[in-house]
């Protein structure tokens, strides 16, 4: 196996395809040899790839035509090929393809089509070859009814007259080509009779005679006067004085082969040899003139030999003679026949030859025609217009004005002897003869009726009008033409749908038809009635006007709708090629000059992948935004708006992406419109994408600096949003942006202006969202007052000075939103520190109104950190000069002098007991674990000490035990050494302190092991005359019951006036 | 003496065939009446060993056993128009008597395919120095038809030219197979 390869692999590229097939064959199946041959073809060069696709049609068609619907369309996709061989290649592919399978070509017609308008000549002769084969398989495949297939034979009808139409094309081959289809055409177009001369491999061809007459769309009478009229075109433009030799040679063929398939139209055939070979063109050089003539010799020959030729073999030999073939010759050729004379009886004027038989047909003139069998009805009334003219001018013939003749003629004489009369000419033997006179006036006849002369024609059309009249009534073979009429207008008709492919509703005429027939046969004659024979002048002009009506405005939009669609479509075909950029291009334009429908469509097509189709979503937008500067001043951003808008909302709609398509979308569209800002706040607002709905907005802000006001509104009212995240990502972004000095103030009016809002008694409706823009009564909640204060309080930090704003406005807020407010600010106040100035500042002017304001900033100020010197520095003068209020000095308390705080006490201990405490704690540092305590200025026993030094004119003795209680409370800062070192301290003050005895009993009570110190007191109080204090006095008393026995010794140490005072 | 001429062309690169169309092969015998006759089935090479038996130096010299010779390598027998089913685009012939032959056989063919072939016939008189002449004719027409872009289209105009260079008339027809 390796060997084979390595040997062939010096051969032909051609070679190795085929040893590849070999290799394969056993264990690849056809299909998918198929498919890897088609691979193949799509890569190498036209040589080779014709190599290959003619295996593949081998293999689909011949092999195993199971697969050709299968691989059609690959197939058919090479019609676009740059190589005309392929294209042709592909031409012979569907005639293949059609032949195969009959059915196929419905499909296949339309490339017909195409391939027909092909720039290449070649291309379009191998086209017009394929359709002339390809007509009997339409004609045949439409016999059986279906909508389809009706539209693929209007589509045939109409590539038929299109076919017709080259005859008068520039190109000589082509020409040639469509000669040689509407040969062909006319043999499908006529019924074959028992003396047609088929060949054998046409025979189970099509033709009229199979043509059923109920068919609903083929209508026998149409194709027969199709065919008639195919015919006379061929005349007409053999009649053409300008015709090409080949074009002429192959007419003649043509001819020859019709005589012969179909002896019917023997005696146009024959007649037009004659016409012919009496007017040769004189264009043609002397060479082409023998060419001609030669084939003209070699065709006669051919329809001599043909047995319906039996009519006309006087004329066949006339001509022949003339051509220079002996009359031995002539007789060999024509066949033997049964009753020649008789047949020869119709053409009774033709024969001036001197032939021995036809020489005495003037005896026989009398005889009626009717004897003649199967004489086509068209063919009389040319004959007989030259049969006429030649009688007519039969006497007129006489020596003097045959003389006069021929000198009128010499003026037009050419100056050179044109070929074809050279070739022709041979000197007249029997000059004056009769039968002479009768050849001479036949050839003018032929020329006369030829030029649309003679009183021969003039009475053939009135005859003909005649017969037509006649036969309007009845008969078979009288209704073709006035029906035939009808048809043409309704397939001329279809044929204008066919074009586009749109089999629509045309088969209404069919049913008016047949009333119509014996109703109207007439008036419709002149318009379409085809030129009577011999008359000069062409096919008539093809105009589109008159074939084709103009869509309506549905059909417009459906098809217009349907071709986007196909671009649309072919998305992955068009990327193959690598032309997706014209698609792009493209398509974005087409919908742009459209409204409505389409665009929807484009769009909805892009949001189905997005990622996919970006560029051509920014190609649409592009475009949408340049139609609108197009139009400007009066555009309307509108169509570009919506585009916009359905881009934007259609992202939001998907699953998340990360690879910023939106972001890129917001930020290259050229204008972002209203819609578009509510999108991309929609984007903000959505949990899931808020970072990056606000990160493009934030870009947008920057990058967009002619409406960034609007976008940053966006994001200052997403500011105080209901949703936490949403807030909260919106403050930090703002935060970011307040750095940029142009959008500071901006930022600040906005959030100043929300604070503001707390001054009014009930909150603006714009706190419950858009929907809701109704003044609303409802009260001011926690909720509400936060929504005015976010922006604000995050600001606060960034800017001190925003901090006096805030003291304005909550001078002037009700009660309720006061304490919302003390609630919300310790974050903001505790970032901004005790060394902010403003703070300060607030501190030292302290507004009216906001004592509880300055207070709550100050404890939070204080809550954790020791009072700064500047700050104990603030309050110390606000409480001095301006507002005396003690509380002010509890959060700086531990930042005061000890005298101070003393001073201070009795106010303190007035406080509500929890600020008492809190005092307490402060001072005796319980507050907090932190080492502030070390920070007071009073020591746990000052302070004790200093409670019982309160003036009680200061202070009621009630708040001074609360204090003092407090105190006690405190046991792991009031051991019993501190207590011990209090009363001792107490014990020695003099004048005692009232509440000293009070101390030792409690003391005492705490700590029972004090007993002993306790007695030493009491010892010492004796000393110093204890009984003159009344109150200090009962507290001894007291005290002594408590502690006896170890009392007695003290007792026994006083002196005896106040003994009985104890005992008793 | 005709595949003679078409073997020339043949080396110049062109896709070409000769053809007879007579019945038989004749090849000049020892007297113009008296020709070698054989029949389409005979080989060059038996042709060749007939007429080394015959006369040696008779057909070396008027250089037919060359001409089989050369024959032998490009084909083993001579064809016969007639009885070739292939599809031409162009048929040359030398002598209006083979032209007529031909259009004669293909108008008789039934129609088929409808694809043209045209055929050209160049009248060249059957001596050494006309031959040769002709085989360069025909040559360069050959060339000529080949450089055109649309056959079709440009016979009729190079015909022309070549009659009135050449000084000879040209029949030309076109057939369909």
């Amino acid at each position: 196996m390796a060997s084979g390869v390595g040997e062939q692999a010096h051969g032909s590229v051609a070679s190795q395809f085929y040893s590849n097939e070999e290799e394969t064959a056993f264990d690849m199946t056809t299909s998918e040899k198929v498919v890897e041959l088609l691979n193949q073809a799509a890569l190498i060069s036209t040589e080779e790839k014709l190599i290959v696709l003619k295996q593949v049609q081998e293999l689909i068609i011949n092999k195993d035509p199971s697969l050709l619907d299968n691989f059609l369309d690959e197939i058919i996709a090479f019609q676009t090929d740059k190589s005309i061989e392929v294209r042709k290649f592909v031409i012979g592919f569907i005639e293949e393809a059609c032949k195969r399978d009959n059915e196929l070509l419905l499909r296949l017609i339309a490339n017909l089509n195409m391939l027909m308008r092909d720039e290449s000549v070649n291309v379009v002769k191998k086209a017009i070859l394929t359709l002339t084969q390809l007509y009997k398989v339409a004609l045949q495949v439409s016999l059986s009814v279906s909508d389809m297939q009706e539209a693929c034979w209007d589509m045939m009808t109409q590539i038929k007259e299109d076919v017709l139409a080259l005859l008068d094309s520039d190109n000589d081959g082509v020409r040639t080509h469509a000669i040689k289809f509407t040969e062909s055409l006319i043999i499908t177009l006529s019924p074959r009779t028992p003396d047609s001369d088929t060949p054998k491999k046409q025979e189970g061809d099509i033709s009229l005679d199979k043509i059923p007459k109920d068919h609903t769309y083929i209508r026998y009478d149409t194709l027969c006067e199709e065919g008639k009229s195919a015919l006379e075109q061929l005349l007409k433009f053999m009649v053409h004085p300008a015709i090409s030799s080949i074009n002429l040679t192959t007419a003649l063929g043509s001819l020859a082969t019709l005589a012969r398939q179909r002896p019917m139209f023997m005696s146009e055939v024959v007649q037009a040899y004659e016409t012919l070979h009496a007017n040769l063109p004189p264009t043609l050089a002397k060479s082409q003139v023998s060419s001609v003539r030669k084939n003209l010799k070699l065709h006669l020959v051919s329809v001599l030999k043909h047995p319906s030729s039996v009519d006309f073999q006087g004329q066949i030999s006339t001509l022949l003679l003339d051509l220079g073939m002996s009359q031995s010759e002539i007789t060999r050729c024509t066949p033997a026949t049964v009753q020649p004379r008789k047949r020869l009886h119709h053409d009774n004027a033709l024969f001036v030859l001197a032939d021995a038989p036809l020489a005495e047909d003037d005896e026989d003139k009398e005889e009626p025609a009717p004897v003649v069998t199967p004489k086509p009805s068209s063919s009389v009334g040319t004959q007989s217009a030259i049969d006429l003219t030649a009688e007519f001018l039969l006497p007129l013939l006489t020596p003097d004005n045959v003389a006069n003749l021929v000198l009128i003629s010499m003026v037009y004489l050419p100056e050179v002897m044109p070929a074809s009369f050279q070739a022709t000419y041979t000197p007249v033997e029997s000059a004056g003869t009769d039968a002479q006179i009768k050849h001479l006036a036949r050839l003018m006849a032929t020329q006369m009726t030829g030029a649309g002369l003679g009183p021969g024609l003039e009475l053939c059309k009135a005859r003909d009008e005649e017969v037509k009249e006649e036969d309007g009534g009845a008969g078979e073979s009288s209704s073709k033409d006035p029906l035939i009429i009808r048809k043409l207008s309704a397939v001329s008709l279809g044929q204008a749908i066919s074009v586009v492919g749109a089999p629509a509703a045309y088969k209404t005429p069919i049913t008016e038809e047949a009333p119509q027939i014996k109703k109207l046969p007439e008036p419709i004659l002149p318009t379409s009635q085809p030129k009577a024979p011999g008359a000069s002048g062409r096919k008539k002009v093809f105009k589109l006007a008159d074939v084709v009506q103009p869509f309506s405005e549905a059909q417009i939009e459906k098809l217009s709708n349907m071709a986007i669609k196909r671009i649309l479509l072919s998305e992955k075909v068009i990327a193959q090629s690598g032309m997706s950029h014209v698609r792009v291009k493209l398509l974005a334009r087409l919908v742009t000059q459209f409204e409505g429908g389409k665009k929807n469509d484009l769009l909805q097509f892009i949001l189905e992948d997005m990622r996919g189709r970006s560029e051509l979503a920014f190609s649409l937008l592009y475009h949408e935004y340049n139609e609108y500067l197009s139009q400007q001043p009066s555009g309307s951003l509108d169509s570009y708006e919506h585009c916009l808008y359905t881009l934007l909302s259609g992202l939001q709609e998907k699953p998340e992406q990360r690879d910023g398509l939106f972001t890129k979308l917001v930020l290259e569209a050229p204008v972002i419109t209203d819609s578009a800002l509510e999108v991309i706040q929609r984007y903000c607002e959505d949990e899931s994408r808020v970072y990056l709905g606000m990160s493009t907005l934030k870009e947008l802000i920057l990058k967009r600096p002619s409406r960034q006001y609007q976008y940053l509104n966006v994001l200052l009212n997403l500011s105080s949003h209901e949703k936490e995240k949403v807030r909260s990502t919106a403050l930090s972004f703002i935060k970011r942006m307040y750095e940029k000095e142009h959008l500071k103030d901006c930022i600040e009016k906005f959030a100043l202006t929300y604070m503001q809002f707390l001054v009014h008694p009930n909150p603006p409706s714009l706190l419950f969202g858009a929907g809701e823009d109704t003044e609303v009564a409802s009260p001011w909640t926690e909720e509400t007052v936060r929504q005015c204060l976010y922006l604000y309080l995050s600001l606060l930090p960034l800017n001190h000075r925003l901090v006096h704003e805030l003291a304005a406005v909550y001078t002037e807020a009700i009660a309720d939103i006061k304490r919302s407010v003390l609630r919300v600010i310790e974050q903001p106040i505790r970032g901004m520190g005790m060394s902010s100035p403003d703070l300060l500042l607030l501190v030292e002017n302290c507004p009216k109104g906001a004592e509880t304001l300055v207070t709550r900033c100050l404890h939070i100020l204080t809550d954790k950190v020791p009072p700064s010197p500047e700050l104990v520095e603030r309050v110390r003068d606000l409480y001095h000069k301006r507002v005396p209020d003690v509380r002010f000095l509890i959060p700086v308390i531990n930042g005061l002098e000890k005298n101070e705080v003393i001073q201070a006490l009795p106010k303190l201990i007035k406080l509500n007991p929890i600020v008492v405490k809190e005092v307490f704690n402060r001072l005796l540092g319980t507050q907090h674990s932190e080492g502030s305590s070390s920070m007071s200025p009073l020591t746990p026993g000052e302070l004790l000490i200093a409670l019982h030094n309160i003036d009680s004119s200061k202070c009621d003795m009630k708040s001074i035990i609360k204090a003092t209680n407090l105190c006690f409370g405190e046991k792991n800062v009031y051991t019993s050494e501190v207590l011990a070192v209090v009363m001792q301290q107490l014990m020695e003050q003099t004048p005692l302190p009232i509440l000293l005895m009070r101390t030792v009993i409690q003391s005492l009570t705490m700590y029972p092991r004090l007993a002993g110190f306790v007695m030493n007191i009491l010892a010492r109080l004796i000393l110093k005359q204890v009984w003159k204090y009344p109150k200090v006095w009962e507290g001894f008393v007291k005290c002594c019951q408590r502690t006896k026995p170890q009392s007695y010794n003290v007792l026994l140490q006083l002196p005896p006036p106040q003994l009985p005072n104890i005992l008793s | 003496m005709v595949p003679h001429r078409l073997v020339v062309v043949r080396e110049r690169g062109f896709d070409v065939r000769s053809f007879g169309t007579g019945t038989h092969v004749k090849l000049p015998g020892p007297a113009p009446d008296k020709p070698n006759i054989y029949d389409f089935k005979t080989t060059y090479e038996q042709m060749y060993n007939d007429l080394v038996r015959k006369d040696k130096e008779l057909y070396t010299q008027n250089g037919i056993l060359h001409m089989l010779d050369r024959n032998k390598r490009i084909k083993t027998r001579p064809e016969r128009f007639q009885s070739c089913k292939e599809q031409f685009d162009l048929v040359i012939t030398c002598e209006e008597r083979v032209y007529d032959q031909v259009l004669e056989d293909l108008n008789s063919r039934e129609q088929e395919s409808l694809q043209p072939v045209h055929v050209i016939n160049v009248d060249i008189q059957d001596n050494h120095e006309e031959a040769t002449l002709g085989a360069f004719l025909i040559c360069e027409l050959c060339q000529c038809i080949q450089h055109t872009d649309d056959m079709e289209n440009e016979m009729d105009e190079l015909l022309q030219e070549f009659e009135e260079k050449s000084q000879r008339p040209f029949l030309h027809t076109v057939c369909f197979y």
